[in-house]
């Protein structure tokens, strides 16, 4: 069954008076353990995209289901519930929490769920940290960090949760071409090894190659959808 | 313990902006804190002001009067209470009664000679018995010749010393608008306005005092004894003729007739008044009451009340009065007043400063909304964030207070003069710490606390995962 399916999805957005068709009639299935990266210019409709994959945003027409449910079924209490459980967001901007550090940065999401014991949440979190290479790291405040280390602390506190999906807005858009390449390559090698859903939006080429599928979109509209070249 | 730890770490990292809400929150706790001492210990020196000095604890005055008793009113006398004979036994049965004074208020005229020519000068006073107004009051102030011959402490004068005493300052005016001023032992003619026409009783001046409190009032009040009283308005009279002459005249109500019949009426006829007694009444209106604990007051004017055929009724010493009770009541109120207008204007800065907070943090409260943290746990951090910060700020403040009260309990406030001898009769307010005000500043900085996050906490919520996500 597929994790993701949008059938028909449009949204549109007023921009003052001015309506905006972000997405014009989207139909899409994303398969479990997928590495999928969507492709657009700026405007294209690549975040409206993932903020309806991620639960943060209902369609203005059409079925979005995450995982079998119906998304605008769905209270917003719910809804945060099933962020929480099911989805993991990476941030192009990070989006730490700036008075956590590493360790509290990562250990967050295990915290709201609060069915977890102290040495569990230390477990998962240790173990993810290593993974994303930051284990001397850990008492740094997100200041004291490059922006390659700040989103593999994101990286980690999207993944300790073990969400069925991991979405990520341009996540290499305020990294180096290097940090951004091998942040993929770490995103990438944790889809491998823990099946993970990968979802991320890009428009960097080097990174869509990163990808085992690439969806193209433009002005609201799948244009492509396979493998990158 | 996450909320805490989040709004620990954020007070801490915007601490400019939250030391300056802080200190305000300290000033306001401090205002509460020492106010409401200040306040509080200012209605309670009032209180044992006047009823150390005015009233004691309730005041008796008869039954058929329509006017409350006051102390301070000249102008509209009070019925006489018919028998205080009757309402003195009654206070003396009772346990809570430690002392009580029958008094009235009323003025006269002192007739004097200078030069060979006549004076006569104005003078409001209290009509006392010395003995018991020494006992309710502690007497005028100080005395050359002590209050009616009685030194502070030492027992009454084997012979009663009657006569009037006036103050000094009533003295002063004397000299300032008749020329001359009156001694200490002086003869003197004293005309008291009845009725009837003028009385003319010859007394003597047997002191001069200076109050000790309540200058603001005792300045203008003098002092006749309650003998002499009696002379120069004519309350006296004879002991009750027989009950059979009695209902001789009632039954001669019928006419004429019947009044000339009353001499053949054997009552009268065997009446001897030669035998009857003639006895001074007191004229006194008032009767102070004072009890050996304050608060047994409204039981021991439930007893009085239990008992109609007294002729009187009680008025408590604050009713008594008026205005004097109202001063401390007043300034309890403005001060109330003036700490909520501070506390109005730290709960606006406050959350004027939480909404800035907010919009700073819009990204933060969108991310952690996006990973998962429902409203609730946005609206915790808040308040959370609100409930330390100004709580901290409480300690401090009332630390601040306490350290303030036990530098002025020793030796109390100096108040202005003024403000002194209308609030306490004068002299410093000592300060009475209690418990009172510093749980009032803790439940007031937590409710100001919650009222001024309900609008940023709003604001906070509204904050929808989309916001994270746009944050570029």
């Amino acid at each position: 069954m597929p994790v993701v399916e949008l059938e028909g999805v449009k949204k549109n957005y007023m921009l003052g008076q001015t309506k905006v068709e972000a997405l014009r009639g989207i139909n899409l299935e994303i398969e479990k353990g997928d590495f999928l990266a969507i492709a657009g210019p700026s405007g294209a409709g690549k975040s409206t995209m993932l903020n309806l994959f991620g639960c943060i945003d209902l369609p203005t027409e059409g079925s979005v289901r995450i995982d079998g449910t119906e998304v605008a079924s769905l209270s917003d209490k719910e809804l945060t519930r099933y962020r929480r459980e099911k989805i993991g967001f990476i941030f192009q901007s990070f989006n730490l929490i700036p008075v956590l550090n590493v360790y509290e940065n990562i250990e967050f999401p295990l915290l709201l769920k609060r069915d977890l014991s102290r040495a569990e949440r230390s477990r998962l979190v240790t173990r993810l940290v290593e993974e994303v290479g930051l284990g001397d790291r850990l008492k740094n405040k997100p200041y004291e960090l490059s922006g390659g280390q700040r989103q593999r602390v994101a990286i980690a506190r999207a993944l300790v949760t073990r969400p069925l999906i991991v979405l990520a807005d341009e996540p290499t858009a305020n990294l180096d071409s290097q940090t951004g390449l091998r942040i993929v390559e770490l995103m990438r090698r944790i889809n491998e090894e823990e099946k993970t859903t990968f979802i991320f939006s890009t428009h960097d080429q080097h990174i869509m190659r990163e990808a085992r599928r690439v969806v193209s979109i433009l002005d609201g509209l799948v244009v492509g959808d396979g493998k990158a070249a | 313990m996450l909320t805490l730890k989040l709004a620990l770490r954020t007070l801490a990292r915007r601490k400019g902006r939250m030391a300056l809400i802080g200190a305000l929150v300290a000033f306001g706790t401090f205002l509460v804190v020492f106010g409401s001492t200040f306040a509080s210990s200012a209605k309670a020196a009032s209180k044992a002001a006047i009823i150390d000095h005015f009233t004691g604890d309730f005041i008796l005055y008869s039954q058929a009067s329509k006017d409350l008793p006051s102390p301070f009113a000249f102008n509209t006398p009070l019925p006489l209470i018919k028998d205080v004979e009757a309402v003195e036994k009654a206070l003396g049965g009772m346990a809570q009664v430690e002392a009580y004074a029958p008094y009235a208020q009323n003025y006269a005229l002192i007739q004097v000679e200078r030069g060979g020519k006549s004076f006569d000068l104005p003078f409001i006073f209290y009509a006392v018995d010395p003995d018991s107004y020494e006992r309710v009051f502690g007497g005028a102030g100080r005395s050359q010749t002590g209050f009616f011959g009685r030194a502070p402490g030492a027992s009454a004068p084997e012979a009663p010393v009657q006569g009037i005493m006036i103050s000094s300052y009533q003295n002063d005016q004397y000299r300032k608008n008749f020329g001359f001023s009156l001694d200490t032992g002086e003869k003197v003619t004293l005309l008291g306005v009845t009725e009837g026409g003028v009385n003319a009783f010859p007394s003597r001046l047997v002191g001069i005092f200076q109050p000790e409190h309540f200058s603001s009032v005792f300045d203008y009040i003098n002092f006749m004894d309650a003998r002499t009283f009696a002379s120069v308005y004519d309350y006296s009279g004879v002991q009750s003729l027989p009950s059979s002459f009695d209902s001789g005249l009632a039954a001669s109500s019928g006419g004429d007739d019947a009044i000339f019949a009353l001499a053949s009426d054997p009552a009268l006829r065997t009446l001897d008044v030669s035998k009857l007694k003639s006895e001074a009444l007191s004229g006194a209106t008032m009767i102070a009451v004072r009890l050996k604990d304050h608060s047994s007051v409204d039981s021991a004017m439930a007893s009085i009340a239990a008992t109609p055929s007294l002729g009187v009724k009680a008025a408590r010493w604050d009713a008594a009065s008026g205005f004097y009770a109202q001063i401390a009541s007043g300034l309890q109120a403005f001060i109330y007043l003036a700490t909520a207008l501070v506390f109005l204007v730290v709960a606006l800065i406050f959350m004027n400063t939480l909404v800035i907070n907010v919009t700073e943090r819009t990204a933060e409260i969108g991310t952690m909304r996006a990973i998962g943290s429902d409203k609730s746990f946005v609206r915790g951090l808040f308040l959370a964030e609100a409930l330390v910060l100004n709580l901290a700020a409480a300690l401090v403040g009332m630390a601040f207070a306490a350290v303030a009260i036990a530098l002025a309990g020793s030796g109390g406030i100096m108040l202005p003069e003024l403000v002194s001898q209308f609030l306490i009769g004068g002299g410093s307010l000592p300060l009475r710490p209690s418990l009172g005000p510093f749980v009032l500043a803790l439940a007031l900085v937590a409710f100001v606390s919650v009222l001024a996050t309900l609008y940023p906490v709003r604001v906070a919520t509204s904050i929808t995962p989309l916001k994270a996500m746009s944050e570029r």
